[in-house]
């Protein structure tokens, strides 16, 4: 029955019956899915708490532990140790939350969502735009809080004007939404949780140190400041502490932009390559 | 071949014409053909590794075939993968729902996603929630789910479009006894809608109760294909098993070996070629014909010996599965089955 097949028929005319509906516009799709994304993020307690939590605890551990070590030489003037690193707590959080972007993405994989929308009418980036958008969800909460907790109760005081503050956040969810494509373009090619977290310790952890974070570069040993002054994050920290404080440095923010604009457009480059290859079965 | 198509030809909804598909060195898949009518079920029965999971991610447009092509639904699955998404449900061997999102919040996400107003996905969402039994566990996250309810959650999710052409890959794998009947039940429904289903399964009874057609898959090339009464047919032979009284050597006036021996002898002589079965204490004795049944019953009569208990046997799948999916060269298979010792038609 399968050789008449092979001959080599005039191409039919599709015969097919109009499907229910036609599909959804890629922004309906980026909706849809942000908004289970983000859901997933609300109503798991254990991630909830979690995820409000860590910024209150890393600005507490670093103002609280961090400011009892006397402030070096290169320290900027009137400015408490608070001051200076809230803004780096900001860009930390920015991090953590795009490590998060790939945690969620290799869990979207695992947990059968993804080999679903494969055979749905949804754009495979569709998926993707989401899990960045959550992570700037994320991120933005977390900022709140950060900032609340650090004006109202520890006495952060960002003189700065509240306009400068503003676009000292949005350059961190900025540099947070541009480094959660590279950790998706990681989730994307090696599609476990591990690699993932292991990647975010090894090189996240001493990225954070070996920059403008916790203390003026001027103050790191000479070696390390050298790594500090090729370390895209201290840019990204610079410039958010410029603004929030209204230091001098605010033009810093043009080598954060394009460093993120750059970091952005290759990972989402490899996202989109990576996720293209086909699922294994478990 | 000079014929012009006829309707039939045209109403195939699953086509596939030398599909070949290769992972590195891996040949998973072997110029397959294959295809399904409107409204039928096929069922690509087969090991695991037989390349079943492989052709439903060609027709799922999941995988782009290496060589040959295929269309479903009427849309090539390569150049026009969009139409085809549109028209088909696809439910695997693992779980495709978000285990954190409700059920039902599982079927309106769909919903949405396939371009379903928010008052059109409820109500699609309460339909297939009313038509799975679903209900009581609606609004409870599907992680929670049981294996039968995660699977009919599963399967609802796929028909969430109302789509014309279902893939089941190995839909009851796993299941309970009760969960697989209702399953069965369900696919049995769809079809009686009009859904055209394409199932992969490594049960025989499922592919025989369900399927009009069965594509016997081995190491990636179609083995063999027929309806399941003409696969038992090639292959498969009936029988009436003779199971004699008694423990061996027991009776009085005469040892259970010499009854043995007289039945045998007497059904050699009404042209019967029985075998000796169930380690010594049966005879199985092929026949043709259903009269060939009465023959038995007059031989055994003849010698004056009572069968403590007589079956007739119909051929089964497993005769078909065994015989071919274990042999990925086994082809030629089909034709020494009907050989020497089989039935001469």
């Amino acid at each position: 029955m399968t050789t008449t097949l092979e001959t080599g028929r005039p191409p039919r005319t599709p015969t097919a019956t109009a499907p229910t509906w036609r599909g959804s516009s890629r922004l309906t799709q980026i909706r849809i899915l942000t908004g289970r994304s983000l859901r997933a993020l609300v109503t798991d307690p254990a991630v909830l708490l979690f995820g409000l939590l860590q910024p209150v605890i890393t600005l507490v551990v670093l103002s609280q532990v961090f400011s009892r070590m006397g402030l070096p030489p290169h320290f900027p003037p009137d400015v408490t140790y608070l001051d200076f690193v809230l803004p780096a707590v900001l860009v930390d959080n920015a991090v953590q939350s795009a490590v998060q972007s790939g945690v969620g993405l290799v869990e979207d994989l695992q947990n059968g969502i993804v080999a679903r929308l494969r055979c749905l009418p949804v754009a495979p980036s569709s998926l993707l735009v989401a899990r960045s958008l959550t992570t700037l969800v994320r991120a933005a909460v977390q900022a709140v809080i950060i900032l609340t907790l650090g004006t109202l109760v520890l006495g952060y005081d960002p003189r700065g004007g509240a306009g400068a503050v503003a676009a000292s956040i949005g350059l961190t969810l900025f540099m947070s939404w541009a480094l959660g494509w590279l950790f998706i373009a990681a989730a994307a090619w090696l599609r476990r949780a591990e690699p993932i977290q292991n990647l975010a310790i090894i090189a996240v952890l001493p990225l954070m140190f070996a920059s403008s974070a916790y203390v003026p570069t001027a103050d790191l040993p000479d070696w390390l400041a050298a790594v500090a002054h090729v370390n895209p994050l201290t840019y990204a920290i610079d410039s958010t502490r410029a603004l929030a404080l209204g230091l001098p440095g605010t033009g810093t923010a043009v080598p954060a932009l394009l460093l993120g604009t750059a970091v952005a457009a290759i990972g989402a480059w490899l996202a989109v390559t990576g996720f293209r290859r086909p699922l294994t079965p478990r | 071949m000079t014929s012009p198509p006829t309707a039939a030809d045209d109403d195939l909804v699953i086509e596939a014409v030398d599909v070949g598909m290769t992972f590195g060195t891996v040949r998973a898949l072997d110029s397959v053909s294959l295809a399904v009518p409107r409204g039928s079920v096929l069922a690509l029965l087969g090991h695991n590794g037989a390349g079943k999971t492989t052709l439903v991610g060609v027709l799922t447009t999941a995988l782009a075939p290496t060589t040959g092509r295929a269309s479903v639904a009427g849309f090539d699955v390569r150049r026009r993968p969009a139409e085809v998404r549109r028209r088909i449900g696809l439910t695997g061997q693992y779980a495709t729902v978000d285990g954190r999102l409700s059920g039902r919040d599982n079927l309106l996400l769909l919903a949405g996603l396939l371009g379903a107003g928010r008052r059109a996905a409820r109500t699609r969402a309460d339909e297939l929630l009313d038509l799975f039994d679903l209900g009581h566990v609606a609004d409870r996250p599907a992680r929670g789910y049981s294996g039968g309810l995660r699977r009919r959650l599963d399967l609802a999710a796929s028909l969430v479009g109302r789509p014309e052409v279902v893939f089941l890959d190995e839909p009851t794998t796993g299941l309970d006894p009760v969960s697989r009947l209702g399953l069965w039940e369900i696919v049995e429904g769809l079809v009686a809608g009009g859904t055209t289903v394409l199932l992969t399964t490594q049960y025989l009874d499922e592919a025989d109760r369900l399927a009009d057609a069965i594509t016997v898959l081995s190491g990636g090339s179609v083995v063999a294909h027929g309806t399941p009464a003409e696969l038992k047919a090639r292959v498969g032979r009936r029988t009436v098993t003779v199971v004699l009284d008694g423990p061996a050597g027991a009776d009085s006036g005469g040892d259970r070996g010499s009854d043995f021996d007289r039945a045998a002898d007497a059904l050699r002589r009404a042209g019967l070629a029985p075998v000796t079965g169930r380690e010594g204490a049966a005879l199985v004795v092929p026949i043709e014909a259903t009269r060939d049944i009465a023959a038995v019953v007059r031989a055994l009569d003849g010698v004056g010996v009572e069968a403590a208990e007589l079956t007739f046997g119909e051929p089964g799948l497993d005769d078909v599965y065994l015989a071919l999916a274990h042999h990925p060269d086994s082809l030629h298979n089909l034709d020494n089955l009907d050989g020497p010792e089989g039935p001469k038609r």
